[in-house]
């Protein structure tokens, strides 16, 4: 007997709509919160396929909802240690995992060979970039998103008059608009809710099954346990915003900032950094991470252990973070200054690999 | 005199009376939420979509007060 006899002879799903399903290639852009059920539930229902994006590392405070890591996951990176666990349980299924996060850059190459995308990203830029992806790739999209009790699913890019994100919020919250920037508390179950919701909408949607959440959004509420659906159209205007075409895509900029945190360049970076008093310019990226960078005056802490503990910070009046590409850090200076908000938090724009980077004008440790 | 029933998701609850409250006519979907602002100044620094009997609207919108009236803001939590 196959492990899906039950889902086979179900009226309306059948052998067909297994089969479909075992032919499918999902993308899941997000191996936390929402990614978790989604994961979980993709390959338990036998996707043939699971692509899975995420450059974040397990911590502590992911344990209430993250359900597929553990105390002993800690430090681990999600990507690979969801795979790992759900190839154990699911040998049949095949995964592709991207232990980075998604980008401007590698977002199409990324989604261009799946059939389907889940949103579980955590962030705004995200999000629309894996709108503004999905549209351009005309591939069908589940997006899902949570505030503290509350989230909303929609189904994007798919059925008679596709709508997309930006129908519903057609350009980006920007500076002090952004509703939701900080690490807010969230209760585990809802995401465990939302992230299957979304399921739900692939696997329907991968095998045909019954009716999709298309031209709509749908709120929950967790605290009233109610559901609140809203009819939305295509909307000419919203589409002024989305690059044109792939070119324009890898050129456009996503990061959206809370305006707490502020990018600077490493000229200003390296001149601060030699005159200042009480500075402190932190490589946070991950030990042994590639490229090789040392340069005088560089503090290396990786970005969880600064994320855990940073008292470290308290004595400090000016901090500097880089990574790789400037998003980690500018992420974490966006953290930081929610802790700190009486110090100058930096993040050093597009990291060691800027053309300006030490890196790239000098011969430094390569 | 009608009044809206509106209800507020997300954040946009917390900075208003209620999830549910009720507040007076105004002719347009562009006067109620101007109107909302002046009232609610938190709203402002806020993103946040209308829906008008459950049909998002993307322009302006004449109401005869009898709708029931949404302010939905985008959720970016995973």
């Amino acid at each position: 007997m196959s492990r899906f006899e039950r889902q086979r002879i179900l009226p309306g799903f059948g052998r067909e709509g297994q089969e479909k399903l075992s032919r499918a290639r999902v993308l899941v852009v997000g191996a936390g919160g929402l990614g978790c059920p989604a994961l979980l539930h993709l390959a338990a229902a036998g996707v043939g396929t699971i692509g899975i994006v995420d450059g974040d590392s397990v911590s502590k405070s992911n344990l209430n909802r993250q359900t597929l890591y553990g105390q002993k996951d800690i430090g681990k990176p999600k990507a690979e240690t969801a795979a790992s666990g759900l190839k154990q349980k699911y040998p049949d299924i095949q995964f592709e995992i991207f232990p980075n996060y998604i980008t401007a850059e590698n977002a199409l190459e990324i989604i261009k060979a799946y059939d389907l995308v889940l949103d579980g990203s955590d962030n705004f830029g995200t999000r629309y970039m894996i709108n503004d992806a999905c549209l351009l790739l005309k591939k069908p999209l589940i997006m899902g998103a949570i505030y503290q009790y509350e989230g909303h699913v929609a189904v994007f890019n798919y059925g008679k008059d596709p709508i997309n994100y930006r129908d519903i919020y057609p350009v980006p919250p920007q500076g002090n608009e952004i509703p939701n920037c900080s690490e807010t508390g969230v209760l585990g179950v809802l995401p465990g809710i939302i992230g299957t919701l979304q399921t739900a909408e692939a696997i329907k949607l991968l095998s045909g099954l019954g009716k999709n959440l298309t031209n709509k959004i749908m709120f929950y509420n967790l605290k009233s346990c109610s559901f609140y659906e809203v009819e939305v159209k295509p909307n000419s205007a919203s589409g002024k915003d989305i690059p044109e075409n792939e070119e324009a895509f890898r050129k456009a900029d996503y990061n959206i900032t809370c305006g707490l945190a502020e990018n600077i360049g490493w000229e200003k970076a390296l001149d601060w950094s030699r005159n200042l008093e009480s500075l402190m310019l932190i490589d946070i990226r991950k030990p042994n991470e590639e490229p090789h960078f040392d340069l005088k005056g560089i503090v290396k802490i990786p970005m969880d252990k600064l994320a855990e503990n940073p008292g470290q910070l308290e004595t400090l009046d000016t901090i500097i973070l880089f990574c790789k590409s400037g998003q980690r850090s500018l992420r974490l200076a966006e953290q930081l200054k929610q802790k700190f908000p009486e110090k100058k938090i930096f993040s050093v724009e597009g990291g060691i690999m800027h053309s300006s980077s030490p890196l790239k004008t000098e011969n430094h440790g390569t | 005199m009608e009044q809206f029933k509106i209800k507020a998701f997300g954040i946009l609850a917390e900075k208003l009376p209620a999830s549910e409250f009720e507040f007076p006519y105004y002719e347009d979907s562009e006067k109620l939420v101007n109107k909302l602002k002046e009232k609610f100044p938190e709203l402002k620094n806020l993103k946040f979509s209308l829906a008008v009997d459950k049909q998002l609207i993307q322009q302006k919108h004449y109401l005869n007060g009898n709708e029931e009236i949404a302010l939905l803001p985008p959720f970016s939590g995973g």
